[in-house]
């Protein structure tokens, strides 16, 4: 069986409460190609679980800065 | 130029924050303004767009947006 889903991690600037973090979740959560995200107001990071296949990393990041708030692509260090 | 008030749901300053930063960069017409009030949840933009397309702009957020009308 080959996992398609992959998972990486969003760093958010500008989140200062739960409602925050609920908006994003809800919103990007909705797109299709997104099949989860979590989002930790502590670490000010979402970790999120997408299928490259329907949807691209840009386009989450791009999603959440439209939202007003500034994202960057954490690349894991291999 | 028109002024037009929205109601939009802020709860924080995060929430005020993402509306002022997503106006900053979407109301770029020059003349235009917006003053974004967390207290009373209201938005006011003074710009040549329609306010359907403002009210598009706002709801770019993910907070409930609802048009009060023209100051």
């Amino acid at each position: 069986l080959r996992k398609r889903t992959k998972t990486a991690k969003i760093s958010i600037e500008g989140m200062t409460c739960n409602s925050c973090v609920q908006t994003i979740e809800h919103q990007i959560g909705s797109y299709t190609g997104v099949e989860s995200i979590n989002v930790s107001l502590d670490n000010k990071e979402a970790t999120v679980d997408y299928n490259p296949e329907l949807i691209t990393l840009d386009s989450i990041k791009d999603a959440i800065e439209d939202m007003g708030f500034d994202a960057a692509i954490n690349h894991p260090s291999l | 130029m028109t002024t037009h008030e929205y109601k939009v749901e802020m709860t924080c300053s995060g929430c005020s924050g993402a509306v002022t930063r997503i106006l900053t960069k979407k109301l770029t017409e020059p003349g235009s303004s917006f003053d974004v009030d967390l207290e009373n949840k209201k938005v006011t933009i003074t710009s040549e767009l329609p306010a359907d397309t403002l009210t598009e702009m706002l709801k770019k957020c993910g907070k409930e947006v609802s048009y009060i009308g023209v100051k």
